[in-house]
């Protein structure tokens, strides 16, 4: 296996280096064996491209000892794992970069993305590799969050040469063989070994990293795009029979005048009155509260309800009094105590609204019945801990099953 | 310019002469070709359109759902019906109570639009639902009864009509379209997404030209077998995906497993094996049915079912092949393993090493050593080793190439701070 000749690709090394990978790594070696080494002396080191093949420098292979050549074939099955040039697309085409230096910086970010927690537990850490710590930034963030955090300047000009392939930044390079080249995977072979290697972590959580296990779940259950389903659910609960736009055949039609003996039904609008209710109870952070209240009266404005006919309503242990939201100052929210929202369904149904819509993070009480309209509840998770330091066994109810439940987190999508 | 414009087109001649050069610009700009290019939304489109199953497109304004349904409707021979939902009235699709003379007598009638009775009457035809979603509520409800009873007031469309519906997704719908759970689950569920290059060579004057998949008869039995196979051996695996409703609100009116979509999951599979069209067609289809996660999981067994048999291998380990791919061939190697540790006679001790063997001699060699270990360790004390181990020496030196990795990398781990 060893080279003979000078300057050959050394096989035998890069083998072993991925049988110490995949040793360490036990959860990624579906993946680690799925890519295909490919010997290339354009790239400066190791290079992978989205159809899974891995370009090699001899050079590299030759000056790396084995141990680190491990931690890069992790680090390069770790890009094509996280959709670093999917990603990378996406996050060019928003914000209109263009040109080889952007690519380099998403390069950076997506190696802070990885090197954060991929080395060490019998993995070397490579010299000279890009963290977000060398950068100056906090460890634990997205590519993305990463990108909007940095600019390449003079003291980054040194990792120029730095080069994982389009695997890594989504831009094809002139030495990559292509869609159509030899052993490429497709789309489909792309996705399972994904899922493969998600549910390998899922089913034995203990030895992956945290970093990796949030990726596990993100690929098995990505996160909800919370604005996007709060809209909706107001959108579906304002549209519902008995509010919005609809057909009926209390009056006739215009068409009813050139069709003497067809009965037709005619269109009738009538604006929905949405109320939402504010939980403003201590356990509440402002920001929370402030992101999807904005949310909330952007929608049922944008859907049709008249501004006057939007009300909102802060609530603590009692509730206070009901604001319409057609003013063009905030909108004042008084609270700060413990949560009892049975008063504040019972204050709005009182301006005898088509929809109700909760802001809460559900430590209170529900009302036992189901209310005579539509109910959206927003939802602030909370996990662990307990929430009555007088009564540890305390666990709040669930939202009730008549509500529609949209969990809002701070991923956005 | 103003001078070259005159000799040309007189401008104290309005009318006619100016709309004829008009109508030349225009012929000129659709003078456009096609070339053949793979469509995998299309194809998928087509297969599921094959297999009658109604289809729900899902799509931003102005992707080319139509033109898509064009080609469609082109390729499959059916005259295409577009009806825009968001332009009609429930009574259009549950038909319109026409008063007779004699209501008492003869009943109220319900007498249906003009395009549903020349559809009937043609007994076959593509009738695509566009707009779905910005249609006010009741016009959605009659619509789903014609998508799902297939009835238009007193009409039943004929079975040669296929019905496919679009629809703008939650993001970009203005209004609150949205199935309901029994609803989704009745749909294969395609995104339909522009290509950044077939839009750009398309205006550049050159259209994609889908080559559509044709269903092959001779496979057809073998076809259906293993579709078969391949939704029971799956679902006996994982009992707990025959049937899940959805829950949370982010895959609320999407695709989701029962036993229902299994069985649009089993005929899809059936069409795409008789079409013999790529994973990646099958792939969009089986999640657009039963939703991503059970797609997915079913998506892999079925790559697991194309690994050859461990028994075959063992037979014949001279005449073995093995899968190119890395990950596929410890898969195969670590099933041939098993198969030795079921029931280990040394006949097929012996095969196995003949197998690794063959595999280190093929491909990359770090595969084998996991499966080497293994086999070793189930030699029985009257098994002699066999001479083929000798040649695994490649893998047994890179294993401790390995090794010494590791205990480098944990001294060089200890080291730092």
């Amino acid at each position: 296996m060893t080279a003979d000749a000078p300057g050959a690709l050394d096989l035998g090394k890069l083998f072993a280096a991925r049988l110490h990978a995949a040793r360490a790594r036990p959860y990624l070696a579906t993946a680690l064996f799925a890519l295909r080494p490919v010997e290339s002396r354009a790239v400066p080191t190791m290079g992978v491209d989205r159809y899974w093949r891995c370009y090699v420098s001899p050079a590299f292979v030759d000056r790396t000892p084995p141990a680190e050549l491990a931690a890069v074939w992790v680090h390069e099955v770790s890009h094509l794992l996280r959709d670093h040039h999917g990603r990378s697309e996406r996050y060019a085409r928003e914000h209109r970069l263009t040109g080889p230096a952007e690519r380099l910086r998403m390069n950076i970010a997506a190696d802070c993305e990885i090197n954060d927690d991929v080395y060490g537990d019998g993995l070397a850490h490579p010299e000279d590799c890009v963290t977000p710590h060398r950068l100056g930034l906090r460890e634990g963030e997205l590519m993305e969050d990463y990108l909007r955090q940095f600019r390449l300047g003079p003291d980054l000009e040194r990792l120029a040469w730095l080069d994982c392939g389009s695997g890594a930044d989504g831009l094809d390079r002139g030495w990559e063989l292509g869609p159509d080249g030899a052993h490429g995977l497709s789309e489909q072979e792309r996705d399972a070994i994904r899922f493969r290697v998600a549910q390998g972590i899922k089913g034995a959580p203990g030895s992956a990293p945290q970093g990796w296990r949030r990726w596990a779940e993100e690929v098995l259950h990505p996160p909800q795009p919370w604005r996007q389903l709060l809209g909706s659910a107001l959108r579906s609960a304002i549209s519902g029979p008995g509010a919005g736009e609809d057909y009926h055949y209390g009056r006739p039609a215009r068409r009813s005048a050139g069709l003497p003996r067809v009965v037709l039904p005619s269109l009738r609008r009538r604006p929905p009155r949405v109320c939402v209710v504010v939980d403003t109870s201590g356990s509440v952070s402002d920001a929370e509260l402030g992101s999807a209240l904005l949310e909330v009266a952007a929608i049922s404005r944008a859907v049709g309800g008249r501004r006057d006919l939007v009300s909102v309503l802060s609530c603590d242990a009692a509730a206070q009094t009901v604001q319409p939201v057609c003013r063009t100052e905030g909108i004042e929210l008084v609270g700060g105590g413990g949560t009892d929202l049975r008063t504040g369904f019972a204050r709005a149904l009182r301006t005898r609204p088509d929809v109700v819509v909760v802001l809460t993070d559900g430590q209170t009480p529900w009302p036992a019945e189901r209310p005579a309209c539509r109910t959206v509840v927003g939802l602030f998770p909370r996990t662990g801990g307990s929430y009555d330091e007088n009564d540890p066994a305390y666990r709040p109810d669930a939202p009730p099953a008549w509500a529609r439940v949209v969990t809002i987190g701070s991923a956005t999508g | 310019m103003p001078s070259y414009a005159s000799t040309t087109l007189p401008a104290d001649q309005p009318g006619a002469p100016q709309l004829a050069v008009a109508d030349t610009l225009l012929t000129l700009l659709r003078d456009t070709t096609t070339e053949p290019r793979a469509d995998v939304q299309l194809e998928a489109l087509t297969l599921a359109v094959a297999a009658d199953l109604p289809v729900l497109l899902w799509g931003e304004p102005g992707i080319g759902k139509t033109a898509a349904l064009t080609q469609l409707a082109t390729a499959l021979d059916l005259p295409l019906t577009t009806v825009i939902a968001s332009v009609h009235e429930p009574s259009d699709f549950s038909g319109l109570p026409v008063v007779g003379d004699d209501p008492a007598v003869q009943g109220v009638p319900m007498a249906p639009p003009d395009w549903a009775v020349r559809l009937v009457r043609a007994g076959r035809g593509l009738l695509f639902l566009d707009e779905l979603s910005t249609a006010p509520p009741a016009v959605q409800a009659a619509l789903l009864r014609l998508v799902l009873e297939r009835r238009i007031g007193a009409l039943r469309l004929p079975p040669g009509v296929r019905i496919v519906a679009a629809a703008n997704p939650r993001s970009s719908a203005a209004d609150g379209w949205e199935l309901s759970p029994p609803l989704a689950n009745r749909f294969v569920h395609l995104q339909w997404e522009h290509d950044h290059d077939v839009v750009v060579r398309g205006l550049g004057g050159t259209w994609p030209r889908a080559t559509l998949p044709a269903l092959d008869p001779e496979r057809l039995p073998g076809a259906v077998a293993f579709a078969r196979r391949a939704v029971c051996e799956f679902l006996v695996a994982r009992p707990g995906l025959v049937h899940r409703l959805p829950n949370g609100e982010s895959r609320r009116g999407g695709a989701w497993p029962s036993p229902r979509s299994w069985e649009a999951t089993l005929r899809l599979i059936a069409f795409a094996t008789a079409a013999g069209s790529a994973r990646d067609v099958l792939s969009l289809l089986v999640r657009g049915t039963v939703g991503d996660g059970p797609g997915l999981e079913l998506l892999a067994s079925l790559d697991r079912m194309d690994l050859p048999d461990p028994e075959t291998l063992l037979a014949d380990p001279a005449g073995a092949e093995l899968p190119e791919r890395g990950d596929l061939r410890q898969a195969v190697l670590d099933g041939v393993v098993a198969a030795v540790r079921r029931r280990p006679e040394r006949a097929r001790w012996d095969a196995a090493w003949a197998l690794l063997v063959r595999a280190m001699e093929t491909g990359a060699p770090d595969v084998v050593v996991v499966p080497a270990t293994t086999l070793a360790s189930l030699r029985r004390e009257d098994w002699d080793v066999p001479a083929a181990i000798e040649r695994l020496a490649g893998a047994v030196s890179l294993s401790r190439r390995a090794d010494a990795a590791a205990r480098l990398a944990a001294g060089t781990a200890g080291a730092r701070p």
